[in-house]
C-alpha cells in the first residue's frame, strides 16, 4: 500500500459550542481535514467514556471530545465533570497501552471557527502518528 | 491476638437482638489457606465464626447483594438491622459505600476487627502446596502455620497478600464497637509496583495487556465479588444498548476491563478481591492501582476514607488538571 493512512476521527461536539463553532468554520469556508466523523451531543458532560471505547471498537482510530471553554458552559458546570472523567479515561487507556493521541479533548467556543480547525489538524496529525487503531478494534465474525 | 470465645459471644449477644436481622463474617474454610463467609441469622451459629489470618474475603460486597423484593400488601418491610465484621481494609468499602449512599448508616452494626495481616492462597499455594492447615496465626512479626502437626515460621512478606505489606489502615475506620484492641500501623503505600509498570513502552504495555486480556473468560467474578460493583444492571449485562458483546475476544475483553477499571477510579478501596478470586490469574489490580495513584495525584482524593467525601466523579474542582486539553 502507498497510500497514506487516513484516519477516521470520531468528535463528540457539544451543541452550544463547539458545534457551533464548526458550523462557523463551515459558513466562513474555512478548510478543515475531512478525517472527522461529527457527532453532536447536548453537552461534552454527556459523553460517556464508554461511547470512547465504543468508537475505538468498531473502527475509530482516534475520538475527539470537545466542549465549551471552562466556566462558559450552558449547563454550567458540565464539561467539568467531563473533564475529570476524560483525564482518568486517557491516563487509564494509556496505562493499558492505547497511544495517548488517540484521545483528544479540547474547548472550542461558538466563535473560534479557526480554533477549530487548528485542533482538527492537530488531532489528525497525533492520530496519524499513532497509526491503524489494530488493537482492540470488534474483528468481523465469520459465521 | 483474638480471644474467639470473646468474639463469639459478642457476635451471639448482637445477632439476639430483636432489631438485628443478620450477621456478615468468617468460618473455618474447607479447603486450603482461605476462611469462608458465613451469614449468621440464629445465635446458635454463632459459634461457628472465626477470625484469623484466613479470613481474607471481604464481607462488605454481601451486604448490597440481597435483593429488594417488593413486600406484599399488608406485610411491613424488614427494617431490622445487619450486622458485619470488617478488617481496615473491608471498612473501607462500607466508608465508600456511605459516600455514594447506598444504605443508611442506621440500618448497619459494624464490628471491627483491627487486622495485622491475611494470607494470600497463590503465595501459600506456591509454598506448601494443595494442603490444608490446621491452625495459622500472627506471632509478632512471624506467620506461624500448624500443618500436620508440624510448625513452620515465615517472615509476613513470604505469605500474607501484597496489599498487606502496604496497608495503611489496618484499624477500621467506621465502626460501632472494636473487638479488640487497635494494632500499630506499620504500611506505607508509594505506588513502587505502578512506577515500575509505567517504565514500559505502550507497545510493551499492549503486548502484556494483550496477553492478559486474552485468557478472561469473562466469567464476571470479579464484578461480583466487588463492593463496590453493586449497579441494580451492570453496564455488561446491558443488551439495549449493547455495549460490550458477550463474545470472549481480545476486543470484548480489554473493552470490559478498562472500563470497569475506569468505573472503579475514584471508588476502589483496593482490598485486592478481584484479583484474589480471578481463576485465569489476570493482575486486575495493576489497573486499579493506577487510577488510585493518578486520582490521589491529580485530585487529592482517597476513596473510602472520609464518610463525608463527595464521590469524585459526581464533583469538581475548577482548578482541575487539563494538560492534555488542546
Amino acid at each position: 500500500m502507498s497510500e497514506e493512512f487516513e484516519p477516521n476521527i470520531v468528535a463528540f461536539l457539544c451543541n452550544w459550542c463547539s458545534y457551533a463553532g464548526a458550523d462557523l468554520a463551515g459558513t466562513s469556508r474555512t478548510q478543515y481535514l475531512p478525517n472527522i466523523k461529527i457527532i453532536r451531543v447536548m453537552c461534552s458532560g454527556r459523553v460517556n467514556p464508554l461511547f470512547l471505547l465504543n468508537a475505538l471498537q468498531q473502527g475509530a482510530d482516534g475520538v475527539l471530545i470537545s466542549g465549551c471553554h471552562p466556566g462558559d458552559c450552558h449547563y454550567l458546570e458540565g464539561n467539568f465533570y467531563a473533564r475529570r472523567r476524560f483525564m482518568l479515561m486517557h491516563k487509564l487507556l494509556e496505562h493499558v497501552g492505547v497511544d495517548p493521541g488517540r484521545v483528544n479533548m479540547s474547548w472550542v467556543s461558538a466563535s473560534e471557527g479557526v480554533k477549530f480547525k487548528d485542533v482538527i489538524e492537530e488531532v489528525v496529525t497525533s492520530v496519524k502518528e499513532a497509526g491503524p487503531m489494530d488493537q482492540f478494534r470488534r474483528r468481523q465474525l465469520n459465521w | 491476638m483474638v480471644d474467639l470465645k470473646e468474639l463469639q459471644d459478642k457476635a451471639k449477644e448482637v445477632i439476639s437482638r430483636d432489631d438485628v436481622r443478620r450477621l456478615i463474617g468468617w468460618q473455618r474454610g474447607t479447603y486450603g489457606f482461605e476462611s469462608a463467609p458465613i451469614v449468621v441469622t440464629d445465635a446458635s451459629d454463632a459459634d461457628k465464626l472465626i477470625f484469623d489470618p484466613t479470613c481474607v474475603q471481604n464481607p462488605a460486597s454481601f451486604i448490597t447483594l440481597e435483593e429488594k423484593r417488593p413486600v406484599p400488601r399488608g406485610q411491613e418491610p424488614d427494617t431490622r438491622k445487619v450486622a458485619v465484621m470488617v478488617k481496615g481494609c473491608d471498612s473501607r468499602a462500607i466508608v465508600q459505600q456511605l459516600v455514594e449512599k447506598a444504605y443508611p448508616r442506621e440500618n448497619m452494626i459494624v464490628m471491627g476487627m483491627p487486622c495485622r495481616g491475611v494470607i494470600d492462597r497463590r503465595k501459600a499455594a506456591a509454598l506448601f502446596g494443595d494442603v490444608t492447615p490446621d491452625e495459622v496465626k500472627l506471632d509478632g512479626d512471624k506467620v506461624v502455620v500448624s500443618l500436620n502437626s508440624e510448625t513452620k515460621e515465615l517472615a509476613r512478606g513470604d505469605i500474607l497478600a501484597d496489599k498487606c505489606m502496604r496497608c495503611r489502615y489496618p484499624n477500621p475506620l467506621v465502626s460501632d464497637e472494636l473487638m479488640t484492641e487497635e494494632v500499630e500501623k506499620w504500611g506505607a503505600d508509594e505506588f513502587a509496583d505502578v512506577d515500575e509498570f509505567e517504565k514500559m513502552s505502550p507497545a510493551d504495555k499492549w503486548k502484556f495487556w494483550e496477553e492478559q486480556f486474552s485468557k478472561c473468560i469473562r466469567c464476571y467474578s470479579c464484578r461480583n465479588v466487588c463492593p463496590m460493583c453493586y449497579c441494580v444492571e451492570c453496564v455488561v449485562a446491558k443488551l439495549k444498548p449493547q455495549w460490550t458483546r458477550r463474545s470472549t475476544d481480545i476486543s470484548e475483553n480489554a473493552a470490559y476491563h478498562v472500563q470497569r477499571a475506569w468505573h472503579l477510579s475514584g471508588r476502589c478501596i483496593e482490598c485486592m478481591e478481584c484479583q484474589r478470586v480471578c481463576p485465569v490469574d489476570i493482575p486486575i489490580m495493576t489497573l486499579n492501582r493506577k487510577m488510585t495513584r493518578d486520582v490521589k495525584e491529580m485530585f487529592d482524593y482517597e476513596p473510602g476514607v472520609d464518610v463525608e467525601a463527595e464521590p469524585l466523579l459526581a464533583c469538581y474542582n475548577p482548578q482541575d488538571p487539563e494538560d492534555y486539553i488542546m
